[in-house]
């Protein structure tokens, strides 16, 4: 199957849904990645992941011929999730999975420091503003380009190579301020009304 | 290069993404330029330290499992939709949509703002708190106003019986599909609502008694269930129906739902469900509180 994202999606939009399938197979753990960054949980990002594909059959008909496949995906992954968040805060908070990923009995004396600094650079993460977290993990995890997160945010490829930098500085001093006081566990983040 | 350019060049030269030439500068530049240097030093190193972050597994099968059905439901069309080919009906169920997806209309043009966002959840959210924006509900506001659009135009206008009995059924019909549509939504909370509403019809199709039945042996949630056993008590005399609840009543394992079968066949008076009552009494795998159940319904149904 050579056909590209493209024109997959216009053969969805033109009903031929089955092809969606191979939408999936391409997008859905690239989608899962971004959205357990954004959020810290696997379970939310599993269900957006099918949120996302949903609204695509729903909204297929508003695809344009001239729309790159990837940044459409992307927007409507984003869309889900700030509405997912705005629908979660009048409900209740959600618990976070990171310290899933730290689980695990202390290692030797070498990993121990190690281990903290990524508890604490997860941390950090989670703490920062939604959109600069969002930059961070377009291009670091997403490893997408910077024209296309200019594409995808609607301003120019300058703006977003300045807006990294700023949230990479923001980042790396949140990470220096907890390595001093660092947090009395790894679920510290969950307090943290700005992650979801 | 000056310390101003370096902001927009340092994530270029992590990537490797500069030119030969502009690399040079960078480099030359921090070099020369201690303040830059100790910035993209610790810059650089978070950066790295990202790259280590370990990531979430995710269950891809159950993902994929997901979506198949995702895709499964969408690929059936749904029976009353058929219905749509109806002039008037189409135009009435274009509104309806409409209605149900403004919120999301121009999703391919949409930008990233987040002041706009906030703008439009803040209002959004105002109005599904004051108005109730949700389709399903925006559905049946908008029946309602019709139907007492109707009645205010015979209390107003001189009957003409022949279109306002057509534009009456037409009503009826959407409201039907309205209701099978919820019942097919992924959400419990609305497939909860679609089948209580089933229980406002004056006069249900077979596709809603067939829905509600494929609700009571398919739906994955107990409370949608037990909520197709209530709806499904003013069919009980449909052979259908008889045949379905027999089933579920030896097929369906939960105790809530159990008992409210076993309710549902004493309330109808249902004869020929004593003898799955009896197997459920006296199998010692079943919930002791259902056993006991079934025993009374017996009771109930033998002295009669």
């Amino acid at each position: 199957m050579g056909e590209t994202d493209e024109a997959l999606m216009r053969a969805v939009r033109g009903g031929e849904l089955s092809h969606l399938a191979a939408l999936f197979d391409r997008y859905h753990l690239v989608l899962f990645g971004f959205l357990t960054r954004m959020t810290g949980s696997r379970h939310v990002a599993e269900d957006l992941v099918q949120e996302v594909f949903l609204r695509i059959l729903k909204y297929r008909a508003t695809f344009r011929d001239d729309a790159r496949f990837e940044t459409w995906i992307y927007r409507i992954a984003r869309n889900a999730r700030v509405d997912y968040v705005a629908k979660r805060r009048e409900e209740e908070p959600l618990g976070e999975e990171i310290s899933e990923l730290l689980a695990g009995g202390p290692g030797p004396d070498d990993e121990i420091e190690r281990e903290r600094d990524v508890v604490l650079l997860q941390t950090a993460l989670l703490r920062l503003r939604e959109d600069r977290r969002e930059l961070i993990v377009l291009a670091r995890y997403q490893e997408m380009k910077h024209e296309a997160i200019a594409d995808l945010l609607g301003v120019d490829t300058g703006t977003v190579k300045v807006r990294i930098h700023r949230a990479m500085k923001e980042l790396r001093d949140t990470f220096l301020r907890l390595v001093e006081r660092p947090p009395c566990d790894a679920k510290t983040s969950r307090r943290n009304p700005s992650i979801i | 290069m000056r310390c101003e350019d370096i902001p927009a060049k340092s994530f270029d030269y992590l990537a490797g993404a500069l030119g030969e030439a502009e690399r040079r500068e960078v480099e030359s530049h921090l070099v020369s330029c201690s303040a830059c240097r100790v910035e993209f030093d610790g810059l650089s190193q978070t950066w790295m330290k990202l790259g280590k972050l370990p990531a979430m597994a995710p269950d891809s099968a159950a993902m994929r499992a997901r979506f198949k059905t995702l895709l499964v439901e969408s690929s059936t069309p749904m029976p009353a939709m058929s219905l749509t080919d109806r002039p008037a009906l189409k135009r009435l169920s274009d509104t309806v949509r409409e209605f149900g997806d403004g919120d999301h209309q121009g999703i391919a043009s949409e930008t990233y703002q987040p002041g706009a966002r906030f703008v439009r959840n803040t209002l959004g959210g105002w109005i599904r708190r004051h108005a109730g924006i949700r389709p399903a509900l925006q559905a049946c506001v908008a029946l309602l106003l019709v139907l007492v659009g109707i009645q205010v135009g015979r209390q107003t206008v001189p009957p003409r019986s022949a279109e306002v009995h057509e534009l009456s059924q037409e009503v009826g019909e959407l409201r039907q599909m309205v209701i099978l549509s919820l019942m097919q939504q992924q959400s419990a909370v609305e497939r909860l609502k679609g089948v209580n509403w089933s229980n406002q019809l004056d006069r249900p199709s077979n596709d809603i008694v067939a829905a509600l039945i494929d609700s009571l042996m398919n739906d994955p949630n107990v409370n949608v269930r037990m909520a197709s056993i209530d709806a499904l008590k003013r069919f009980a005399e449909r052979e259908n129906v008889k045949a379905a609840t027999l089933q579920a009543l030896s097929s369906q394992t939960s105790p809530l739902v159990q008992m409210a079968l076993i309710d549902f066949m004493v309330e109808t008076r249902d004869r020929g469900s004593i003898d799955e009552m009896r197997r459920l009494s006296s199998d010692h795998s079943v919930d002791q509180t259902v056993r006991s159940r079934a025993v009374w319904g017996i009771d109930q149904l033998e002295s009669t």
